[in-house]
This record gives structure tokens, sequence and C-alpha cells, in this order.
């Protein structure tokens, strides 16, 4: 179980010019080798990442496929309701067993191989093989074959709040502790209602996953980069805010809360029209909205090492998965989620704001081609590095979002996991 | 000579020459106003109240509301006609798109139901092409006064993977 298996050590691969998180050599988002090792120190090192949702397989035998990194994975859900997750791998020849994005397995069938019809349960023992007392008499494989030394590799699975997470590594912590309890309070405050999935879309980027992952960290550039919210005149709904991490900067929230000055009764209760008057918008209902959470936060960005981002723009509520193709390129899931306790109201100014994000959003589509325009820039100085130091040069919470705190929190683990 | 329908409903539905005329005139007008850049006249290809949607495929088949465009209003097309010019950050491209011809599917509740097939290729300003998106529209057209226009479309991508962003309309 490794990608990096003729891969030099990360330590020759890439040296940081000094200690601490401030600057990031360039070739971490160029290097073949560096991408095998993340594979195997990261995405199936200690490390929880994000596998789906857990309404996504509600009954015994529905699986969706997914993958850790570069690894494909099928979430299953088993007769106990627990939740098992494989390699996609069969140990016969190396094919994938489930090749479709979802499906439904009844217990006798379970998963079947394509190529030769080897047989594996839903905790991914290999229970049979055809023809393994071969045919007629001849063939099959050979006495001494024990099918109970052949298994897919499972993962270690838990869930908060209807996602569902997966770990290679027997290192790693229980997610709520590796989580830490910022980030658990604010999954749980996003997620607060039993979740329902209104619409699912992929977005590829040509850049490196790092690069996205960063840019979901990094809330010094929305402002600038993201002209929608200031040109529209909609910065109003959202004053303050800051930047929130775990103990150990592994993850991130950014967020942003409107005027807490003044108490606005009209703003606390129900539905917020938008006026044509006080905004540049033909249609301003695109902004219409309620006040869904308490604590009066109208946008926040979550992002959990590596590569899992749960989002609320508004009312736009969606989990966001990276994943890995290549060194050059990655991708990223997007699931746009409401809630069952919705009403129909509710659920239309969901699907309205959905206009705000996505490979189309008019807030954020440029995250889509930023990474890209970094993975062009770098590309004749793989030895120049990246300059992080807004915000001063540590990392932790602050109380401001002009800051690259997180973005070194991404760094400051990296290093760890990868030893370099 | 007149071949028969392969499709029982094609028979029941008597359209005006008119009317298929002013429908074929409008997905003609429509690709050309965005593969021309003339964005500013695409919001008029829509009634006042309108939808227009990109969604995939699977979501589409699975009813799923959301997906990457979603207005329904005229002024909304505008908002995003003019968040297009002055406000979003991407590298410069075209569209070519290339349809199919028009199946008309319904003729009722004030409105021809179509589904047409369409392509599109985009080319980037450094040359690069790629087939961008593939699908159908499935649309709701009126006519009147010999001017066909879009009730409803909804773009269904069969992918559900796109490339880099979806910043002009398909």
């Amino acid at each position: 179980m490794s990608q990096a298996i003729n891969a030099r050590p990360p330590q020759e691969l890439v040296s940081w010019p000094e200690p601490g998180f401030t600057r990031v050599p360039l070739n971490v988002f160029a290097d073949a080798e560096l991408y095998a090792w993340e594979q195997d120190l990261i995405f199936r090192g200690p490390a929880w990442s994000y596998l789906g949702l857990e309404i996504e397989i509600p009954a015994t035998g529905d699986y969706i496929t997914t993958q850790v990194g570069d690894t494909p994975v099928i979430v299953v859900r088993k007769p106990d309701g627990s939740i098992n997750a494989l390699v996609n791998k069969c140990v016969h020849k190396g094919s994938i067993i489930c090749y479709e994005s979802r499906g439904k397995r009844d217990r006798v069938h379970n998963f079947t191989c394509p190529y030769h019809n080897w047989i594996y349960d839903f905790d991914g023992n290999l229970t049979s093989i055809a023809f393994e007392k071969g045919v007629q008499g001849k063939g099959g494989m050979p006495a001494g074959f024990d099918k109970s030394r052949h298994r897919l590799i499972r993962l270690r699975v838990e869930t908060i709040r209807g996602l569902v997470f997966g770990t290679f590594s027997e290192r790693t912590p229980p997610l709520r502790e590796y989580l830490g309890p910022v980030m658990v309070q604010h999954i749980e405050r996003t997620l607060h209602g039993k979740p329902r999935i209104l619409g699912r879309y992929s977005q590829f980027m040509r850049n490196n996953w790092k690069l996205y992952v960063e840019n979901s960290r990094d809330n010094y550039h929305p402002s600038l980069l993201h002209a929608f919210f200031s040109t529209f005149k909609l910065n109003r709904l959202s004053a303050e805010g800051g930047t929130r991490q775990d103990d150990k900067s592994w993850h991130h929230i950014t967020f942003t809360k409107r005027h807490t000055d003044r108490g606005d009764q009209a703003y606390d209760s129900g539905m917020i029209r938008a006026m044509k008057q006080d905004y540049g918008l033909k249609d301003p209902s695109l902004i219409d909205q309620w006040m869904e959470y308490p604590d009066q936060i109208t946008n926040s960005i979550q992002s959990i090492f590596p590569g899992f981002v749960l989002q609320q723009i508004l009312n736009s509520i969606g989990t966001r998965q990276v994943i890995t193709r290549g060194v050059n390129d990655c991708e990223l899931v997007w699931t746009l989620l409401g809630f069952e306790e919705d009403t129909p109201e509710q659920t239309y100014v969901r699907i309205k704001q959905s206009n705000l994000v996505g490979p189309a959003g008019l807030v954020s589509m440029e995250d889509g081609a930023i990474g890209g325009f970094v993975q062009k820039g770098i590309k004749g100085d793989l030895d120049n590095v990246a300059v992080i130091e807004m915000g001063g040069r540590e990392v932790g919470s602050q109380p401001t979002r002009a800051t690259e705190t997180s973005v070194r929190g991404f760094w400051k683990v990296y290093r760890e996991l990868m030893d370099v | 000579m007149t071949s028969p329908a392969v499709t029982p409903a094609a028979k029941n539905l008597e359209i005006p020459a008119a009317a298929r005329e002013a429908i074929a005139r409008l997905m003609m007008e429509y690709v050309h106003a965005i593969d021309n850049n003339e964005l500013e006249r695409w919001p008029r290809f829509f009634t006042e109240k309108c939808l227009y949607q990109i969604i995939s495929r699977a979501d589409h088949e699975l009813g799923r509301p959301i997906g990457a465009w979603f207005c329904d209003s005229r002024g909304m097309l505008e908002d995003r006609v003019s968040s297009i010019r002055e406000v979003n950050v991407f590298e410069p491209h075209v569209y070519r798109h290339v349809i199919g011809p028009t199946e008309v599917l319904d003729a009722g509740n004030g409105a021809y139901t179509t589904q047409t097939s369409y392509i599109v290729v985009r080319t980037m300003h450094d040359g690069e092409m790629t087939l961008f998106s593939a699908g159908r529209y499935v649309d709701e057209i009126t006519v009147e006064d010999g001017t066909a226009r879009l009730r409803k479309r909804v773009v269904v991508t069969d992918s559900w993977r796109y490339d880099t962003l979806i910043a002009i309309p398909i």
C-alpha cells in the first residue's frame, strides 16, 4: 500500500529555506515524486478524509464509490447500520470492483469483481473465487490457497452530523479528537438539521490539489479576487469576521458576521428581502435570505485537513471534497445541501443562492481558475518560494480576516506529516 | 409525399409553420449571440418571468433542484451579464455552439416544449480548444406575434464535471 515505491525520500526532493511556515518551496506544487509521498504520508497517513454523506447510503447494502487521494474506495452500509469503507481494488488482478458512483448490493452477491468474479463481503473478506475447485476436476486454485489471507483493505470509519470520514492509519486519533472542539462545534452548528442533497457537480481544476486547499484557508483573498459582493454593494451583509483554528492549526474556519452593534427585529425574524434601491442588482432576490444561525454568522468556510470544506454562504450550505488528479490537476466535488426541516420557501432561497457558489458561482468562480494561474506562473521558477506573511509569522486563531494564518497552518501540518 | 411519423406523439402535434420558423430562428440567434460575444442580447431571448438553469444529467434525472446556474427572471440574466462583463475574473475564452434539430415534444399550457442537442467547443485566448459541454436544451417556448421566446431553458449537461468554470452561459 504505497505509491512512492520508487520515489526518493521527501527530504531529498524538497528543502524548506527556513524553519516555520512563512516560505513555501514552489516545487511542492510540481514534483511528481512528492505527490506520490503525499498519497502515502497524508492521504493514507494519520488524517481523516471525507468520504460522503450518511444519507447517500441509507439502507443495508447501499454503497457509494469515492477516492481518498488517488485510492478508490467503496463506502457501504452494513446490516447493523454501521458503515464500512473498503479499498475498491480486487486482490486478484487489481481491478476496481464497483464501477458506478453508487449502487446497492444484496447480501447474496455482495461485492463481485467484474473481471473473474472474486466475491467479497461488506467487511472486505474474500468469500468466493470463481472456479476455485476447477471445472470437471481440472484447473482451479492450488490446494493450499487460503482465501482468508486475501482481503480488501478496510479503513477506519467515523461520522459526525451525517458526514462520513475514513482513515487508513491506526495512528490517527479518533475523529472528534482529530477535529478538536472548535471544529466539532462548528460542524454541528452548520449542519443543524437532517441533510438533504439539493445538487451535486464537480469542478475540474488545472492545479495541484494543495493550491486549492490553500485557497480554501486563505481569507486574505476573497474581497480582492472575488469582486461580486463589493461591486453590487453587498458588503453591508458582513461586517466583522475572524479566523478560528483547532489547537494544532490543522483545520480552519473563516467567518463573517452581520453588524451586531444595533438590534434589528426585522432582521432577526423570517425572510430578509433584498431591496433593489440598496444594491446594484437588477433582481436582488438573488440574495433574499434568512438569519439561519443564532450566532449571526452570514458566511463561513471551514476547511478540514487534508481536503474537506464545509461552506455556509448566506443560506447556501454545502460540502466540497478535494480529489487528487495527478500532480498538475485536481477535482472538487460540490454537494449542495438543504435540510428536511426546511420550508419550501427556504429551499427556494437555497436554490437561488446556489448562483453564488460552484464553478459558475458569482462569488466563487474565480477559485476554479486562480490555482491554474499559479500553476502556470511557477513553471519556470520552481527553485523560488511563496511568501506567506500576512497577519504575522505564526499560526493560530486571529480576530481578523486580513491574515494567512491558516495557510501557514496547512504548511505546518504538511511539514510534520511529510517530515520535510 | 409525406413520410409516416415514427412516434405516435408526433402525429398529434400540428405545429404551424410560422411557429416552427420562429422557434428555429430563436435557436439560431441564441447560440450566435453567445458565440459572437453579444451577451447583452442573451437575456432578450427569454420572457420577463423565466427560468434558465444549467444542471447535470444525473441530477436532472434524480429530480434535484440545484445545478450550476439558476436564474428565474430576466433581471437575473442581466445581472449575470453585468457580472461577466465587469466583475468576474477569468481567462478570455469563446464558445462555439453546434445545435441539432429541435424536437417539439408537447404544445400545451401556452408554450411548446422542445428538446435540442448541443455541443460547445471552448477556445481559450492561447488557442487551447476543448469540448467543453455536450447535452440538450429542454425548453418551453412561447410564440407571440411571430417571435419565439424562452419561458424556460434547462441546459442538461451530459457530464457533471465542469472544467475550471462556467462564466459564460451555454
